[in-house]
């Protein structure tokens, strides 16, 4: 039986006391707290240009010699993954938490014309397929980075718990008065371009976080219009919150992307120019006649009676995603494409008139 | 319904007509559009109208009809949310768990809402004002214990988002909670990286990381995962927050191991339902998880056979170097005799139990000599 076992004293090696990252580091909470900001001092604040980290070892901790190789992880460099602001956006993510069981006052929800709740449910449908993608991808990417990039892994962990809540907001708008889930539209399957199946975080995140979400985005922010009770008020305000620090994450990391990887900008055009020939696709909610934007016609015109304003109300909403889309672009750092007759979306923002 | 305006009649030949003006010129037009409402009426169950009740509108409270059907093997790999309507001929996304043995817990929908009911920030909720300054030799040992619990939330972080992707979405609620799983992991790694970083000292040596590998080469499967990673890092986990908790040097410290152990009995809840159901629906499971757990042993063992954690708990559980070996080694072994129970105890309740004499050492130094492991 060991010494630890039987009770009785042993050696001690300590050794350890004397391997061990930067000293004498004392962070100190600010007026939110303790933040990822505050403790990113010293050597610890500094994620290095390219990662060799392949034991997973917490960034700024003495390595050891002897430790597996855990983590080949394909996301290495900086510029494949980092923001400016990540600490910011996880903190805020963690500050702005919500329930969907008890933060939505589901006692507002009264019966709708059948017309209208189909058209709900079929919203609802949709939307929760969509949040299904947004939780698996980021989730896979995270593990595939390695934790000396923690704070953009944190934000994503964040996300993936934003989409969860999300698929479950709207499963339970669609199962909570008197209708049901209606037919998938099958917009998020593994078609080439998809997010799914990119190959590159960056080629991911335009994807999802600038151009997908970015739509939707634009659509919860649109939540007063949509909204037929206070419930669905409160839905389309919390996920919009959560959306729009998605949509930064993506936009905050191509600007970081196209400003230290210059060699790579003409490659994420490539990745903008598919997207944008998704922009209004099947994928979005107002892309052209879909069953899902006629869904949205009934719900923005009032019913099947006020189908054609409706539509011209979802025509307003195309637009103005457009142009969000291109200011996201632009803020990004890709606003040339605009210039030099790359991108169709002034065009599309003149088709959608 | 819309109607499409009626056709125009041709205009008489003329010049070659002046260019259209842009479409934005007729902005203000009453535009009609001719919509199919093909998707109307698709349901496979319509009339649903769940209630909230004193807890708020839960996930579990959706199982009601259809939407709670959810079936031993799901075959559809798209992204058809249970109960609804699928549409045929999409490209499959390709999921690679698609039994229900595979990854089902029942008590998942509720561990979900009850995360989402005990979240926290550790930013604002720690008191991190109450820490005051510790003898070097006490700080060291924290900061050493911290990087370790750094370590684990990582493979915690690793593993789950590893296969999260990988599961379908039949069974959406195990998914939701993982997702709640992830989250918790990711606030372990913040906060015990934040206590290492706000007292005078640092992150100290990683940890030797055989666990670790164990956990994340874990190949065959979830369920294989679930066993290295929640059942038996789990409870060793927990049993550490547990003794860390009551050797807190601090509200902050106190408040941030109490919190990580709520966090870390829900994982650890999934997953002996989880085992208890693959065991129960799956052929072959129990002999599988019997053989899991004794390579584990293996694994766990050596870890456990390196000195650095170990010491470092003792100079907590002393209060300094100086009775370390005596009286910190003593408590650790309580902490020992105190795991190797509560992992005895899951063996014997999830049907496997375990002989405490054949443990590999260092574990079976620990067992209760009078546990006949039945």
């Amino acid at each position: 039986m060991s010494e630890a076992a039987n009770g009785a004293e042993r050696e001690l090696d300590l050794g350890w006391m004397d391997r061990t990252g930067p000293l004498e580091t004392r962070a100190e909470p600010g007026k939110y707290g303790l933040t990822i900001a505050d403790i990113s001092i010293g050597d610890y604040g500094e994620a290095p240009e390219a990662s060799d980290n392949l034991t997973g070892r917490p960034r700024g901790a003495a390595a050891r010699p002897a430790s597996y190789r855990i983590g080949a992880y394909p996301v290495r460099s900086k510029n494949d993954i980092w923001l400016d602001n990540a600490s910011f956006l996880y903190e805020e993510a963690l500050q702005r938490q919500w329930s969907s069981a008890t933060d939505v006052p589901w006692h507002t929800i009264e019966p709708l014309p059948d017309d209208v709740e189909q058209a709900e449910c079929q919203l609802a449908t949709f939307l929760t397929e969509v949040e299904f993608v947004a939780g698996d991808v980021p989730a896979r990417w995270v593990s595939l980075t390695t934790p000396d990039f923690y704070e953009p892994r944190q934000v994503l962990l964040a996300q993936v718990m934003d989409e969860s809540r999300h698929m479950d907001v709207f499963r339970k708008r669609a199962l909570a008065n008197g209708g049901g889930l209606m037919q998938a539209t099958g917009a998020t399957s593994g078609f080439v371009g998809s997010i799914d199946l990119s190959r590159d975080f960056t080629e991911m995140s335009s994807r999802l976080h600038v151009s997908g979400e970015g739509s939707v985005l634009t659509l919860f922010r649109m939540g007063e219009l949509m909204a037929q009770n206070e419930a669905e008020k409160v839905i389309y305000r919390l996920c919009a919150q959560d959306e729009a620090r998605h949509v930064a994450f993506g936009v905050m990391h191509l600007r970081y992307m196209s400003e230290t990887a210059p060699e790579r900008r003409e490659e994420i055009h490539c990745y903008l120019d598919e997207a944008e020939g998704g922009l209004i696709g099947a994928a979005n909610p107002v892309g052209q006649l879909t069953p899902t934007s006629e869904s949205m016609a009934i719900i923005l015109g009032g019913g099947k009676d006020h189908f054609d304003d409706g539509m011209n109300k979802i025509i307003a909403i195309r637009r103005r995603q457009l142009q969000e889309y291109r200011k996201r672009v632009i803020s990004a750092g890709f606003g040339e494409r605009f210039e030099n007759g790359r991108s169709r979306v002034a065009q599309m923002i003149e088709e959608a008139a | 319904m819309a109607r499409k305006p009626a056709a125009k009649p041709s205009p008489p030949k003329q010049p070659a007509p002046k260019p259209a003006p842009p479409k934005s010129a007729v902005a203000d037009e009453k535009r009609t559009f001719e919509p199919k409402y093909n998707w109307m009426n698709k349901t496979r169950q319509w009339g649903v109208r769940v209630k909230p009740g004193k807890a708020g509108l839960k996930l579990g409270d959706l199982n009601v009809g259809i939407y709670g059907e959810t079936p031993t093997q799901w075959a559809d790999q798209s992204r058809n949310p249970r109960g609804a309507v699928p549409r045929r001929g999409m490209p499959p996304v390709g999921y690679s768990i698609r039994d229900k043995a595979g990854l089902w817990a029942d008590c998942a929908a509720d561990l979900y809402e009850e995360a989402i009911q005990r979240r926290w920030a550790p930013a604002t909720d720690v008191p991190w004002d109450t820490i005051e300054p510790l003898p070097d030799d006490v700080e060291h040992a924290v900061c050493q214990v911290c990087t370790e619990l750094l370590g684990y939330a990582n493979v915690d972080i690793e593993t789950i988002t590893g296969w999260q992707h990988q599961m379908s979405y039949g069974y959406h609620e195990v998914k939701q909670f993982l997702a709640t799983a992830s989250f918790d992991a990711a606030r372990h790694y913040e906060c015990f990286r934040k206590r290492a970083l706000a007292n005078g000292g640092g992150l100290g040596l990683e940890g030797p990381g055989m666990v670790n590998r164990m956990i994340l080469e874990s190949r065959g499967g979830w369920t294989e995962a679930v066993v290295y990673l929640l059942l038996m890092r789990g409870a060793f986990t927990m049993t550490l927050y547990k003794y860390l908790g009551r050797h807190a040097h601090n509200d902050a410290e106190r408040f941030i191991y109490e919190h990580a152990l709520a966090d870390k009995a829900r994982h650890v809840t999934y997953a002996l339902d989880h085992l208890k159901y693959a065991m129960a629906h799956a052929d072959d499971v129990l002999q599988v998880v019997r053989t899991l757990i004794a390579i584990g042993e293996g694994g766990l063992t050596r870890d456990l056979r390196d000195p650095v954690l170990a010491e470092a708990l003792a100079v907590i559980f002393a209060g300094g170097v100086a009775k370390a070996a005596g009286r910190g080694m003593a408590v650790y072994g309580d902490m020992m005799r105190d795991y190797v129970a509560t992992y005895l105890g899951y063996c014997r309740w999830l049907g496997v139990p375990r002989d405490p004499a054949r443990l590999p050492p260092p574990l079976n130094e620990y067992a209760d000599s009078t546990d006949t492991g039945a």
